[in-house]
């Protein structure tokens, strides 16, 4: 063979074979190293995820309460006062009955004269003690003297259902049943009958001071009774009664939403707050503890990632297990709360208060999660990574 | 042979005294709020009055002390996770001489019992003082009573104690039934 003489290759040189990289994308990859770094010590996970839910459960009760108790305000303060303006309780102020369920006055109503164009009308809103429990009964002027209206709910405990007739002190009054209402509402002269003179004044403003918003204070005024928007201040005691001013200004919260954080805020407040708060606390230290402990065992691991520049993705790695150590936590104690209200608490909390409770609960855990991955990601690199890979 | 765990159990304790502090003190919080809540349940009631639904939140403020207190019992089994990964070739070098599991087992929950023991009375004992003082600075206007302080204290205890074994000795059986050439080749 001369050099000039060329030889026609027999084979194809072999194709250059790529790696095979991984599904899923970049998070689809951290979430595999996670759910492998959960298998190798697969105990330590579950039990940060237990003390962690165990935490969430216990503030997921609280919230649970805490939202039936605001529910609860709102509800008994738009049946107290509808869509009126102006709300003029007496000198003895107002208190919700939780057996009867509304709110009911302490006192009769202030003695006023309406100042010139505004309409309103004193409302008879007194607690009957019957034979069945506590009832709040209000006087409804468009009713006649012997009919009555309730909710069913009301029906059930005083054993009356739609067309019987219910004895009251004083005065037979066939019922009428309709709506989950838990207020007995009879005629002014019938509830003044049975609850005495109790109740409260609602008013509305004239057409020309419509949109205004320091209708309280124009009426308060008027009919010299201090006024406020804050439903947490009560009357002083020696006075004539207060004047509360239930309009709302754009953006602002409504009276009875305001009522309502009144009412939530004295659970949230109470020591059921406060043991709560604390759990959560420890909870969180489980998962800074359970973390570090991670961190400790994988110190080479870390330092061969650091020592190739991979410094950052460890955040990701953290940022990833402690998200998925959150996330299921997080449904595991929403769920054993949703068990222990249902439990413990049948006539108090409600499955929507238990939603809102789970949604508030979950809007705490991004925090949390960020936070209990960079303190332990913190830790590791303010350490060179030849000191990692030189630990045993 | 389970007293030879025992008391090798313990002398490894006292050696790590340092990293059986923070399981104690998780221990002693929910210790103590379960010891505050029972001697002062008199004035809780009162606050569950004013709140209605007397009883029901009566009933819940215990059920959250105590869970709170089985939260801070958790980092006592977590800790006792990272002793277990610590002493990893330890467990090795105990299985390749013919020690048995039993006496290893012994041995490890020791360290979780002394934790969660020592926490929870800490903390019960703090709780029964600090209800008292604050009876004795009328800041208790309910009272607090001897008889429910002695009660938290025996509740804190014994669960910290039960809920500290039971959540501790899965994860140490593990450990000691895992082969020995396993252990000793851990890095």
């Amino acid at each position: 063979m001369t050099a000039s003489e060329t030889v026609a290759p027999t084979t194809t040189p072999p194709a250059v074979e790529t790696l095979r990289t991984t599904r899923g994308g970049t998070f689809g990859r951290l979430l595999r190293f996670a759910a492998a770094n959960i298998r190798r010590r697969p105990e330590r996970f579950v039990l940060a995820v237990l003390g962690i839910a165990l935490a969430i459960a216990a503030v997921t009760v609280v919230r649970t309460i805490s939202a039936s108790f605001a529910i609860t305000g709102a509800d008994s303060v738009t049946r107290a006062v509808g869509d009126h303006a102006i709300w003029v309780v007496p000198a003895a102020g107002v208190e919700y009955d939780s057996k009867a369920d509304a709110l009911v006055a302490k006192g009769a109503p202030p003695a006023l004269t309406l100042p010139d164009g505004w309409t309103g009308h004193q409302t008879i809103a007194g607690l009957w003690k019957s034979p069945h429990g506590h009832v709040a009964v209000y006087g409804d002027e468009s009713l006649s003297g012997t009919q009555a209206t309730l909710g069913t709910p009301l029906a059930d405990r005083l054993g009356v259902s739609d067309g019987d007739t219910l004895s009251l002190p004083g005065q037979d009054v066939t019922v009428s049943v309709s709506g989950d209402s838990p207020i007995l509402s009879v005629a002014p002269d019938v509830a003044r009958a049975v609850v005495g003179d109790e109740g409260w004044w609602t008013a509305d403003e004239p057409a020309k001071d419509e949109g205004r918003k320091d209708l309280g204070p124009l009426f308060g005024t008027a009919v010299g009774l201090p006024a406020t928007t804050n439903p947490s201040e009560t009357p002083a005691a020696d006075g004539k009664g207060l004047v509360y001013d239930m309009t709302t200004g754009s953006g602002e919260l409504s009276f009875a939403q305001k009522y309502a954080s009144v009412f939530s805020g004295k659970v949230t407040n109470s020591a059921l707050g406060l043991i709560s708060i604390i759990g959560l606390i420890l909870g969180f230290v489980i998962a800074i503890s359970s973390f570090l402990a991670s961190v400790q065992e994988r110190r080479r691991e870390f330092g061969i990632m650091s020592s190739i520049g991979l410094a950052d993705e460890v955040l990701y790695f953290f940022l990833v297990e402690s998200a998925l150590v959150f996330v299921a936590s997080w449904a595991i104690g929403v769920v054993g709360a949703g068990i222990a209200v249902w439990a413990v608490l049948p006539h108090l909390a409600t499955p929507v208060a238990w939603l809102q409770a789970s949604a508030t609960v979950l809007a705490f855990l991004p925090a949390m999660a960020i936070v209990g991955a960079i303190v332990p990601v913190h830790r590791l690199l303010q350490q060179r990574p030849v000191a990692l890979l030189s630990d045993s | 042979m389970l007293k030879y765990g025992l008391a090798y159990g313990l002398l490894s304790s006292r050696r790590r005294a340092r990293q059986m502090l923070l399981p104690a003190i998780t221990t002693a919080t929910g210790a103590f709020l379960v010891v505050v809540v029972f001697a002062m349940s008199a004035g809780i009631k009162k606050q569950s009055a004013s709140l209605g639904h007397a009883d029901e939140i009566g009933h819940a403020i215990v059920l959250i002390a105590v869970t709170v207190l089985l939260v801070g019992v958790v980092e006592v089994a977590v800790a006792t996770t990272r002793t277990i990964a610590h002493r990893t070739r330890e467990l090795g070098v105990l299985g390749a001489t013919g020690v048995r599991p039993e006496p290893v087992l012994v041995a490890l929950l020791v360290e979780p019992v002394v934790s969660a023991f020592y926490g929870a009375l800490g903390g019960a004992v703090l709780g029964a003082v600090v209800a008292f003082v604050l009876q004795a600075l009328g800041l208790a206007d309910s009272g607090v009573s001897v008889g429910g302080a002695v009660t938290g204290i025996v509740v804190a205890v014994l669960v910290s104690l039960v809920a500290a074994v039971v959540t501790s000795v899965v994860p140490t059986w593990r450990a000691v039934s895992r082969p020995p050439i396993k252990s000793l080749s851990a890095s």
